[in-house]
């Protein structure tokens, strides 16, 4: 792996979550934009944080949960 | 003093207020309490205890600051309090052969197409993903679920859970990666590799 990759790879997770300086984030863009292996990896890790979201914050809430609460507060 | 924590009671604005910004919430946050508690009951004493908190505390809430982050501060807090597990969890992952991009070079070292890696988490049951966030210590399955599910940036997580910011960052690198070995091991128990 050349040594460009592995530094925009190490910042991947950062980058993905938001929390690059502007001009890191533009570095890593134009990086991924020019390199396929690259991009291809940026991308799975980005869809590994979509499958939490998806998969791992919609959960039905039951109507009895929403009936205790509105009942507990509306007695306090 | 007392009264202050009973303000909410008083004051139908206040009350108002809270039924507007904070009931809302509740989705999310049941959620997050299934991750945390991991069964239904547990979770719906983990939010009542949390709503109540929160509702008592509301008073001293300043307005414009960051009230998700003030609910899930409460929510974890009470959590750690009062219902985790108090038997021996591990507390930290044990990532010593995990390493990076761990799930990545499996599917493409078993076969999977160039750019359909993806497409193979597609098909991982949700419960399997969920099952897999919530094998992770605690502290670890707090930071990812703050920032991977929630959306929460380190400084916030670092605030909810009070910890440094390298600590969020060294949880939320070591979490992915035992998530990726948890979701290895599915997708090979189901077959959704040919490898």
């Amino acid at each position: 792996m050349r040594d460009d990759c592995r530094k925009v790879l190490e910042q991947v997770e950062r980058y993905l979550d938001g929390e690059l300086e502007a001009a890191a984030r533009l570095e890593i863009d134009e990086h991924l934009e020019a390199c396929g292996p690259c991009m291809d990896r940026s991308e799975f890790q980005r869809s590994l944080k979509e499958l939490l979201r998806a998969k791992c914050g919609c959960d039905e809430v039951p109507p009895q949960v929403l009936e205790r609460l509105r009942s507990t507060l509306a007695h306090l | 003093m007392e009264r202050n924590a009973t303000a909410p009671l008083e004051d139908p604005a206040l009350r108002a207020r809270f039924e507007r910004d904070v009931l809302p919430m509740l989705p999310h946050l049941y959620s997050a309490a299934l991750r945390l508690t991991r069964n239904p009951p547990d979770a719906e004493d983990l939010l009542q205890e949390t709503y109540l908190r929160a509702f008592r505390g509301f008073a001293g809430f300043e307005e414009g600051t960051n009230l998700r982050a003030w609910m899930y501060r409460i929510l974890t807090n009470t959590f750690i309090n009062s219902y985790r597990k108090k038997q021996r969890e591990p507390i930290t992952v044990q990532d010593e052969d995990i390493e990076d991009w761990y799930l990545y070079d499996r599917l493409a070292g078993s076969g999977v197409e160039a750019s359909a890696e993806s497409e193979v988490l597609d098909r991982i049951p949700d419960e399997e993903v969920q099952r897999a966030l919530e094998a992770l210590p605690e502290g670890f399955r707090m930071a990812v679920l703050l920032a991977d599910v929630e959306g929460f940036s380190y400084k916030e997580i670092a605030e909810i859970m009070d910890v440094p910011i390298g600590t969020v960052m060294s949880r939320l690198h070591r979490g992915r990666k035992a998530l990726q070995k948890a979701l290895w091991e599915t997708v090979q128990e189901r077959g959704l590799v040919a490898g």
